[in-house]
């Protein structure tokens, strides 16, 4: 069942500054110097041609070992890219937070946020060794986000810059069996496809209803959104209650909430109002799923896949279903989402069938 | 294969063909009441097609018998109709009036049952639920002449009154097709002309292999399998031609990733990449000859960002990205930041003799999917005359078919709409009304005119990426094949919805590529491994055709952007119906590639006057009286051309000139009045419609020139010096 997500009450960082006395008092009060984040932001100068110049980590870039400042987050659910492992963080500059505005849109960020999102693999063969690829950074700036995408070397010293997309050929050992994929990393359009609504651009992920979870930081585990008002990242005015997703690999969770918190990270950026494919009837974004017809059950498939599809989704007949298609599809022109995979998600397809067979409204 | 072109008494005993021009008549709503059972309907008069009855509510007797698997209401309004003629007839209540207003709660859930008989021995022959929009009810059927037809509206789902009519399609217009399976592996992407032979042929490929069925003088397919060595499929689009001039045609594949050019070798034994993009996500792909120097360059529509072009120099194919502040196409064609660009066509809408740039687009804010139209000012320069055009519309759109429907003279223009919230645009092509001297009418209104409700009068309501203009049953009044449907043209300004079952078991056509895949003349699809062979041939119907198949020498060696003038005795400039008109095209559509071949019906014209090709290098050619029926291969510069007057009759002032050259003739106003110039080695410099009585020259280089002024089929030529 659904659980309610309580927080802590907000914790002051105490500031202690006192003034040192030069009287002939020997006592003096020694000052407790405000941590400082040395990530580098000189807003003119970005994006830099190399991450290590950001300042995000310490020691070995390639252990992501954050800085002071740069947060680490993770979502109820995540987009599926060709099975890659994700890290992410956030980190924002001094004395800025962002505000709350409902349950399914991304907070209101301040000037100078940064998300930060690094994708790698583990077990990369020969060598079973872990392999980041890239790491992509959404900057805010004074009207608009930034995208800026980093390559890693093969060496993992360095990420360098890209606007092209490229392909990035490996083996990796996943559940036990080898598996190739040919990964690519998006171009600077692809970026704003996906990450834009009528021409704005925008994050995607960190929305209260993807924040509203637990994360074991090095100080214990805790609720992210109680430690970003705890950073000073947050504004602590948002309700006790959010609607969020779950995570749709979770068991335990009811079926349709883990289908719709799927549907919504993997689809709902360009099925919404506004978005790149806002002309098509589906509506994937969480929020709106109650209504199945928003998933597009009983909806009829209007673009052209094969004589044999006329739905969008039809209860318990996959093969009458384009949705399922498309997600079970590696095929350019039929695949969903329509870019940033390229391999299947076998386990996601999986589910989609569970719940397809699950449905029980007559179309007729 | 040649045919007789004089066919009288083998023909099967049908009523004339006359090209439909009954008067349809005007679609008023009659008071004609329903009757309460079919016994009461048995003794009424019987309702008529192509007019609107309404159901003013159910208090009839509901059917015994339900013609479909929805069941049985508690009451029904019965109506009796009796065809004076064999012919295809829907009965429909998706029309406007019926369907949901926005926040209103008015559409109308009908279904319908019709049966053959007598009132005490009905049998179903058809019946509908929801098969049209919005759940009101579309079914069609053949109905046979002077046979009664009994239609009980069924109140299952909905007592409240709605409007209904009977759409009439007389045989004669009828287009439907025969299926024949074909092995081709892969996307099913092409029917052109791989060879040479200008036979059209089967293109299926694999991001690693193409696989060509080579259509046979004798209708059979010869296949053959190449290996290739690209990354990407052509999975959103192909096209073709032959821009190495070898002989042999080339293909271009538009891929979400990027774009591959896969040239054939010498002989068209091999085939290999030539050029790739890997940065463009690629949509419609076109080959064109943007700077008209005899070399096919290559046009990419990208979905996310600008539109990229090849340019080709004869030896090398060059990338440019659209917004690039070094590319040759200054103004880019296309470079909306986020892209949104899905139909391209290349087409002469101002009737200038150079291909102009229409794209249709879709997705995310109003200005991205606001599609744009570019006129051709040759010297790789181009300006958005979207709007001035009327063509700036607003919609959500993949491809657009192009083709004088009014076969007044000039390009006219269907967008198809890819989603039920947006409606098709039919835009009506104005060139003929006086314009000013940029081109635009006097009288203030766009080029363009929107004219969807009167060509489509009873609406159109299916949806999807595909749109193709062709003449499938060869009446000489160009179809538009669009999403599963058939919009029949008339011939009166008006089109009749006829609509395929795409599904399992029929599997009729739905989209895909079209030629002329058995050579009988008669245009065929190919989708899905399916030939859909129109059943439409020489043996049972009166018409004719031709099919001209192009070889430029100055032009690019398949003659795209010529536009070629047909004229026979029902379609010339003295008809109501003007000669019909062609532009080469590669390609059509959105995703597939059509033959490169330019097809005419003739109706039942048993010969053609002249066939006239305007080559985009400003050559001329006319055939006079070509044999018919046939395959016409006209090679650029083969025939005399047009008749040329004498010089004496066209004066130029001042000659020699800096600047402007002024023209003694009076040709303001004419259709098809086209002044070129012609360097000394005859390459054409300058073309454009002629606007008025002074060209500006001025930038020319200095040298000797001659002015040619092609009007109402004449020519006037004169030399001049610019200084």
């Amino acid at each position: 069942m659904f659980h309610k997500h309580t927080y802590l009450l907000k914790v002051l960082i105490p500031l202690v500054a006192l003034m040192a006395s030069c009287s002939d008092d020997d006592r003096y009060i020694g000052v407790v110097p405000e941590q400082i984040s040395p990530v580098i932001f000189n807003i003119d100068s970005l994006p830099y041609t190399n991450l290590s110049t950001y300042n995000f980590f310490e020691g070995n870039m390639s252990n992501l070992d954050p800085v002071y400042g740069v947060l680490p987050y993770d979502l109820n659910s995540s987009l599926f890219s060709d099975y890659a492992l994700k890290k992410r963080f956030i980190w924002m500059p001094k004395d800025s937070s962002a505000t709350y505005i409902n349950d399914f849109t991304s907070f209101d960020f301040p000037i100078g946020t940064i998300l930060i999102k690094n994708f790698f693999y583990n077990d990369v063969l020969p060598n079973m060794v872990t392999k980041l690829i890239e790491t992509r950074l959404m900057i805010k700036r004074e009207d608009d986000w930034t995208f800026a995408n980093y390559e890693w070397n093969d060496t993992q010293t360095e990420a360098v810059y890209t606007s092209d997309n490229k392909f990035v050929n490996f083996d990796w050992v996943y559940k036990g069996e080898p598996k190739n994929v040919n990964y690519k990393i998006p171009g600077i359009s692809e970026c704003f496809t996906c990450h834009n609504k009528y021409g704005t651009p925008l994050p995607i992920g960190p929305k209260p209803q993807n924040i509203n979870r637990n994360y074991s930081y090095e100080d214990g585990s805790k609720n992210q959104l109680a430690k970003w008002v705890e950073q000073g990242y947050l504004k602590d005015n948002f309700p006790t209650f959010i609607n969020s997703l779950v995570s749709w690999s979770d068991e335990t969770q009811p079926l349709d909430l883990r289908i719709r918190s799927y549907f919504d990270i993997n689809c709902a950026h360009c099925h919404s109002d506004e978005s790149y494919c806002e002309y098509a009837p589906m509506r994937f974004a969480f929020n709106e799923t109650e209504d199945l017809s928003n998933l597009g059950v009983c909806v009829e498939s209007i673009f052209y896949i094969n004589p044999d599809i006329s739905y969008v989704v039809k209860p318990q007949d996959i093969d009458n279903s384009a949705l399922y298609y498309r997600l079970n599809s590696n095929q350019d022109q039929y695949k969903m989402p329509l870019i940033g995979r390229t391999l299947k998600h076998e386990e996601g397809v999986k589910l989609i069938e569970e719940w397809i067979n699950s449905l029980n409204t007559d179309c007729d | 294969m040649i045919k007789p072109t004089n066919k009288n008494s083998d023909i099967m005993k049908k009523k004339l063909l006359i090209i439909i021009a009954i008067g349809i008549l005007p679609v008023i709503s009659l008071a004609q009441i329903s009757s309460n059972s079919c016994d009461d309907a048995e003794t009424a008069s019987p309702i008529i097609g192509n007019t609107v009855y309404t159901v003013d509510g159910f208090d009839g007797t509901a059917v015994s018998t339900s013609c479909s698997t929805t069941g049985i209401g508690t009451h029904g309004e019965w109506y009796k109709y009796t065809p004076t003629s064999d012919m295809y007839i829907y009965i429909t209540s998706e029309l406007s009036q019926n369907f949901n207003v926005a926040g209103g709660n008015n559409s109308h859930d009908t279904f319908v049952h019709i049966f053959t008989g007598t009132c005490s021995n009905l049998s179903c022959i058809a019946g509908d639920d929801d098969s049209g929009y919005q759940d009101t009810s579309r079914t069609g059927f053949s109905v046979v002449a002077n046979e009664t037809y009994y239609i009980a509206w069924d109140n299952i789902w909905d007592s409240a009154s709605f409007d209904f009519k009977i759409v009439e399609i007389d045989t004669d217009l009828m287009i439907t097709f025969t299926n024949s399976t074909i092995n081709a592996p892969g996307l099913d992407r092409g029917v052109v002309d791989m060879n040479g032979d200008h036979l059209d042929d089967i293109v299926s490929i694999h991001s690693t292999n193409i696989t060509i069925n080579e259509q046979q003088p004798n209708g059979t397919f010869s296949s053959t399998m190449y290996s290739t060595d690209g990354i990407y499929s052509a999975s959103w689009s192909m096209a073709a031609a032959d821009y190495d001039r070898n002989g042999y045609t080339d293909l271009v594949y538009g891929n979400s990733s990027g774009a591959h050019v896969l040239k054939a070798n010498s002989d068209g034994t091999a085939y290999s990449v030539a050029a790739t993009s890997h940065s463009v996500f690629t949509q419609r792909t076109n080959f064109v000859d943007f700077d008209n120097n005899g070399d096919l360059d290559i046009f990419l529509c990208d979905d996310v960002a600008p539109n990229e072009y090849f340019i080709n120099d004869g030896t090398d194919l060059t990338l440019w990205e659209g917004d690039d502040p070094n590319a040759p196409i200054a103004e880019g064609l296309g470079l909306y930041p986020s892209g949104g660009n899905y139909g391209s066509i290349w087409i002469d809408y101002d009737n200038d003799g150079d291909a102009d740039l229409f794209i249709a687009k879709c997705g995310g804010e109003p200005a991205r999917r606001q599609n744009e139209l570019f006129k051709n000012n040759g010297g790789l320069s181009f300006s958005d005359v979207s709007v001035n055009t009327g063509m700036d519309k607003v919609l959500s759109t993949w491809s657009s078919a192009w083709a004088d429907f009014d076969n007044d003279g000039d390009m006219d223009c269907f967008v198809g709409s890819s989603v039920s919230s947006e409606p098709h645009v039919f835009m009506t092509n104005r060139l003929e009304v006086p314009l000013d001297g940029n081109g635009n009418p006097i009288d203030g209104g766009p080029l363009f005119e929107d004219t969807t409700s009167t060509a489509l009068p009873e609406g159109f309501y299916s949806f999807g990426h595909e749109n193709v203009p062709y003449d499938f049953n060869n009446d000489g009044y160009v179809d538009i094949f669009s999403n599963g449907n058939m919009l029949i043209n008339k011939g009166d300004g008006t089109f009749v919805v006829y609509s395929y079952n795409t599904t399992n078991p029929d599997y009729e056509p739905r989209e895909g590529a079209v030629g002329d895949l058995n050579n009988d003349g008669f245009l065929d699809i190919f989708d899905s491994g399916r030939i859909k062979y129109n059943d439409l041939n020489n043996d049972n119907n009166d018409r004719n055709w031709l099919k001209i198949a192009l070889n430029g020498t100055s032009s690019n060696i398949n003659g795209i952007g010529a536009r070629i003038v047909v004229s026979s005795p029902s379609f010339n400039s003295n008809a109501t119906n003007k000669s019909q008109i062609r532009d080469v095209r590669s390609a059509e559509g959105f995703a597939y590639m059509s033959s490169l071949n330019a097809h005419f019906g003739l109706g039942t014209d048993t010969s053609a006057d002249s066939v006239t090709i305007y080559w985009p290098s400003g050559t001329v050619d006319v055939i006079v009286n070509p044999t018919i029926n046939q395959t016409l291969v006209v090679t650029e510069g083969e025939t005399l051309g047009l008749p040329s007057t004498a010089s004496d009759d066209m004066i130029l002032f001042p000659n020699p000139t800096k600047r402007f050259l002024n023209i003694n003739m009076n040709v303001i106003g004419s259709e098809r009045a086209i002044y070129t110039v012609f360097d000394i080695t005859g390459r054409r410099v300058l073309n454009n419609r002629l606007l008025s009585n002074t060209i500006d020259v001025s930038m020319l280089s200095s040298g000797n020139y001659i002015l040619r002024i092609i009007n109402n089929g004449k020519i006037n030529t004169q030399k001049f010096i610019k200084q």
